[in-house]
C-alpha cells in the first residue's frame, strides 16, 4: 500500500500543493493499513458473529429435528411473543437489573460517604473494598452456593439461625432465591460503584460546602442541593455501565440456582443459553439473544438520552 | 455415572484425585502394567489387532475412575494395536455439549466419547455416529466367538440401541437400588421397603431432623441426568407410560400421583437442602450418618464404603427399588457407552472400534475391574460372566449385604428400555421436565400445574 502511494506521488506534478496533498493521502493509507488488521479482527470476531446470530434466528435450526430445519423468517419472533416463559424471563432480568442497579448505587453512595470522612485507613478499605470485583462470577457463585447459603451448613444460615430467624432454603425457595442471587450480585459489584462514586466526591470543591455552612445549610440539605447534583454525572454513568452488565449477567446465576428453582432465577439471558445449548433449538435460541439484544440497546439508549438531558 | 453439577466439594474432590492420579499413579500403573502385559488373552481372537498400525484417535471420557483405570492400561492396547490413544478428561456437567458441538461440526475431533444412552436417538437422527452392528459382524474386524457380545448386559445393550441397531458399545453402567441403614432399621424393627408406601412409612419412622438423622434423600438438582434421573423410575412404577397412544405424554394421574410421592417425601423426610442435592451430595450426607435410606446408583456404595471419610461402614445394607402401586419395580438403565464419530475417515473408525472391541471385551473389563492393581476397582462392568465371577463378587460383597443380589435382581428384573422417553427431542424434554419436577418440589407450582406446564411445552417440541 505504500509502494503504491509512493508510485502515484511519482507520476503525478511535483507541485509543491500536490506534494502536500500527496503526502497527506500517503499517510492516510498508511494510517488504515496499520488498522486494518485490528479492524478486520474486530469484525471477525464481534460484527461477523452478530450478523450471523441475527441470520440464524430466522432459521429453523433444532438438532433434535435436522430434517425440519431451514428458513422461516419472523416465526422464531412470533413464537417468542408468545412464549410464556419468554415474558417471565424477561420480567426476571428487568427487576434483577433494577433491584442489583438501586441497590449498587444506593449501598455505593452511602459507602463513599462514610469513608470520604475517614482519616486514616482509607486506603486499605478501598483495597479492600475492591476484592470482589476482581474475582470471577464464576468462582463467586460457587463461593456462595456452598460456604455461605447452604442450608445447615452455609455461613449465611448460621447467622440466620443464630439470629432466631431458622434456617433457610435459601436457594431452593423461589422468592428467597431470587433474593439471594440479588444480594450476590450486589455484593460482588458494589465496590464499582463505590469506588467511583468515592472519585468523584474527591474531586468536588470544598470552596461551595464552606459558602453553604456558612448559610447554615443542614447536612442533609448539602447533600441533597450539593452532593447530589454534582454527582450525578457519575452516578448516571454507573448505572449505564452497571444495567448493562446486569442485563447480561450470566455466570453467577448459572453457578448458583441454574436459574432454578423451577424458572424463578432464569433470566433472559439463561433461557437463551438453555434454549440453543440443552434443547438444542439453536435457532430460537438466537431470536432470543437477538431480543435481550434490542432490550439492552433500548434500556442503554433511554439512559444515555437521560444523561444529556438538562 | 449420570451426570452431576459439580458444587465446590465435589469438583475439589474429583480435581485432587484426578490430580494425584495424573501426578503419579498412571507414570507408575502405565510402566507396570505396559511391561509385564500380558497379552496373550487378546491375541487369542482371530483378528489382525495390527491392521490400523500407526493411526491415532481421541478419546474423551469424564473424570471418573472406571476411566481412569482404562486410562492406566491404555498402553497395552497400543503395543497390541499400534495404535496411539490420546484421552481427553470432561466433566459430565459438558460432555455431552461438547460432543454434540463437536460431531454437528464433523470436525471428527472425538473418535469416540463416552456417550449418554439417552442421547443415540438424536445421534442416529442426525446420522452423526455409525451403527455398530456392521463392526460387530464383520469378520475381519471382530472375531464374535472371542468378543462374545450377548455376554455384555441386555439391558445396556438395548438402552444403547435405537430400532434394533446398536449405536454405542457400553463399557461401565449402574442401576438405581435403595441403600440403607441396617442399625437404624434394626433397631426400629423395620425391614427394607417392598412397596414405596412402605418406603413412606420407614422414613416416617427414622425421621428425626433434630438428633440430625432425615429418613431418606433423593436427587433434587434440577437436571435431565439429575431428577430426571430418579423421576422416571417412579413415573414407571406408577403405571406411567411415556408414549400413551403414541404421543409423548407427561402428564396425567399416573405423573401426577407419581410427582406427589416424590414431592411429598422430599418435602417431608428428607433434609431441606437435599432440593438441590446431587448423587455425590447423598452419598457423603448418607456416610457422614445424617440419612437413613437413600434410592441411587448401586455404583455410590464406592462413596458410603470408603474408610477414610465413612462413619457408617458395616451398617449398610442393600434392596432392590420398592414396588410402586402397578406392581413393577423400574431400576435406571444407564451406562457409559462408546459409540463411533462418523466424520472420521474409513480407517481410523476402524481404528476406533478396534479400541472399543479392547475396552469392551471381557479380559479388559476384568483388568479395571477385580483385577485392577490400582486401589480402586470398578462396580459397573457390562459383563454378565463377570457378575457371575466368585472373585468379582467377593470384591462386591464388601460393599454391604444383599448388594450383589440387589444389584443383579435390579439389572435382570427390574430394567425397563422405556425407563425414560428415547427420543431426539430428549435434551430438551429432559430439561423441561427438570425444571417442572424442581418447580413442584420448590412449591413454585402445584404437581398437576408443573406437569400441564410440561406438556404445553413439550407438544410443539414434538411437532417439530
Amino acid at each position: 500500500m505504500a509502494a503504491s502511494a509512493l508510485a502515484s506521488a511519482e507520476t503525478g506534478n511535483p507541485g509543491a500543493g500536490d506534494f502536500g496533498h500527496a503526502l497527506a493521502q500517503r499517510e492516510r493509507r498508511f494510517a488504515a493499513a496499520l488498522l486494518a488488521p485490528a479492524f478486520l479482527a474486530l469484525l471477525a470476531t464481534t460484527t461477523f458473529p452478530l450478523i450471523f446470530l441475527v441470520w440464524t434466528s430466522t432459521y429453523r435450526m433444532n438438532l433434535a429435528m435436522p430434517f425440519m430445519n431451514g428458513f422461516v423468517g419472523f416465526e422464531n419472533y412470533r413464537m417468542l411473543l408468545i412464549d410464556e416463559r419468554f415474558w417471565s424471563s424477561l420480567l426476571i432480568s428487568l427487576v434483577y437489573t433494577g433491584t442489583t442497579v438501586a441497590l449498587q448505587v444506593a449501598i455505593g453512595l452511602a459507602l463513599a460517604l462514610l469513608v470520604m470522612d475517614m482519616k486514616r485507613g482509607q486506603g486499605w478499605f478501598r483495597l479492600i473494598a475492591i476484592l470482589p470485583v476482581v474475582l470471577s462470577p464464576a468462582v463467586v457463585g460457587m463461593i456462595w452456593r456452598t460456604f455461605m447459603l447452604a442450608p445447615d451448613f452455609g455461613i449465611v444460615d448460621f447467622l440466620a439461625i443464630n439470629a432466631g430467624l431458622g434456617s433457610q432454603n435459601w436457594l431452593g425457595d423461589p422468592t428467597l432465591a431470587m433474593v439471594s442471587v440479588i444480594a450476590i450480585h450486589t455484593w460482588q459489584w458494589t465496590p464499582f460503584a463505590f469506588m467511583v462514586l468515592l472519585a468523584s466526591l474527591a474531586s468536588l470543591p470544598e470552596d461551595i460546602y464552606e459558602a453553604a455552612r456558612l448559610d447554615r445549610a443542614t447536612a442533609w440539605q448539602r447533600f441533597r442541593r450539593i452532593t447530589l447534583p454534582l454527582l450525578r454525572p457519575a452516578i448516571v454513568m454507573v448505572v449505564i455501565m452497571r444495567t448493562m452488565v446486569a442485563l447480561t449477567a450470566f455466570a453467577a446465576i448459572f453457578t448458583v440456582t441454574g436459574g432454578g428453582p423451577g424458572t424463578a432465577t432464569e433470566i433472559l439471558n439463561l433461557y437463551a443459553y438453555r434454549k440453543s445449548f440443552i434443547e438444542l433449538s439453536i435457532g430460537y435460541g438466537a431470536a432470543l439473544a437477538v431480543a435481550l439484544l434490542i432490550v439492552t440497546i433500548v434500556i442503554s439508549g433511554v439512559l444515555f438520552a437521560l444523561r444529556r438531558a438538562k | 455415572m449420570t451426570s452431576f453439577t459439580p458444587t465446590r466439594r465435589t469438583l475439589l474432590k474429583t480435581g485432587t484425585a484426578a490430580a494425584a492420579l495424573a501426578t503419579f499413579a498412571p507414570a507408575v500403573l502405565r510402566q507396570a502394567v505396559a511391561q509385564g502385559a500380558d497379552l496373550a488373552p487378546y491375541k487369542s481372537a482371530k483378528i489382525d489387532w495390527q491392521q490400523t498400525k500407526g493411526e491415532t484417535i481421541t478419546v474423551a471420557v469424564i473424570p471418573a475412575s472406571y476411566f481412569e483405570n482404562l486410562i492406566a492400561l491404555a498402553p497395552q492396547f497400543t503395543e497390541l494395536t499400534g495404535i496411539d490413544v490420546r484421552f481427553e478428561k470432561i466433566p459430565p456437567a459438558q460432555i455431552r455439549q461438547k460432543s454434540v458441538i463437536d460431531l454437528t461440526s464433523k470436525t471428527g475431533t472425538y473418535a469416540t466419547h463416552a456417550a449418554d444412552p439417552m442421547y443415540y436417538a438424536l445421534y442416529a437422527a442426525n446420522k452423526w455416529v455409525e451403527p455398530l452392528d456392521t463392526y460387530l459382524n464383520d469378520k475381519s474386524l471382530t472375531d464374535t466367538a472371542w468378543f462374545n457380545f450377548d455376554d455384555i448386559i441386555p439391558a445396556w445393550r438395548s438402552a444403547n440401541g435405537i430400532n434394533g441397531k446398536l449405536y454405542g458399545m457400553p463399557y461401565d453402567g449402574e442401576v438405581t437400588i435403595q441403600v440403607y441403614r441396617k442399625d437404624l432399621y434394626d433397631a426400629k424393627g423395620l425391614k427394607a421397603a417392598d412397596t414405596l408406601e412402605t418406603y413412606v412409612s420407614n422414613a416416617a419412622a427414622l425421621n428425626a431432623p433434630n438428633d440430625r438423622v432425615w429418613g431418606a434423600a433423593l436427587r433434587g438438582l434440577a437436571g435431565a441426568g439429575q431428577n430426571m434421573y430418579i423421576y422416571p423410575s417412579i413415573f414407571r412404577q406408577f403405571g406411567g407410560d411415556w408414549m400413551k397412544g403414541g404421543k409423548l405424554t407427561v402428564n396425567g394421574p399416573e405423573a401426577e400421583a407419581a410427582l406427589a410421592w416424590y414431592v411429598d417425601l422430599m418435602r417431608k423426610y428428607a433434609p431441606t437442602a437435599a432440593a438441590n442435592w446431587n448423587w455425590p451430595d447423598i452419598a457423603d450426607a448418607f456416610s457422614q450418618g445424617t440419612i437413613a435410606s437413600y434410592i441411587d446408583a448401586h455404583s455410590s456404595a464406592s462413596v458410603i464404603n470408603n474408610p477414610q471419610k465413612s462413619k457408617i461402614i458395616g451398617k449398610v445394607a442393600y434392596a432392590r427399588w420398592p414396588k410402586g402401586p402397578s406392581g413393577r419395580r423400574t431400576t435406571s438403565i444407564w451406562n457409559w457407552g462408546f459409540p463411533i464419530n462418523a466424520a472420521l475417515s474409513e480407517k481410523k473408525k476402524k481404528a476406533t472400534w478396534l479400541f472399543i472391541q479392547w475396552a469392551a471385551s471381557a479380559e479388559t473389563q476384568a483388568r479395571t475391574a477385580h483385577r485392577f492393581a490400582g486401589p480402586t476397582k470398578r462396580s459397573g462392568v457390562n459383563r454378565t460372566s463377570i457378575w457371575k465371577d466368585p472373585d468379582y463378587i467377593k470384591l462386591m460383597n464388601g460393599f454391604g449385604p444383599n448388594f450383589v443380589e440387589a444389584t443383579m435382581d435390579a439389572l435382570q428384573h427390574d430394567t425397563d428400555v422405556d425407563w425414560r422417553p428415547r427420543v431426539p427431542q430428549w435434551p430438551a424434554i429432559g430439561d423441561t421436565m427438570a425444571t417442572a419436577i424442581q418447580s413442584a418440589l420448590s412449591g413454585q407450582a402445584t404437581v398437576k400445574a408443573a406437569l400441564d406446564d410440561a406438556q404445553r411445552r413439550i407438544e410443539p417440541m414434538m411437532r417439530g
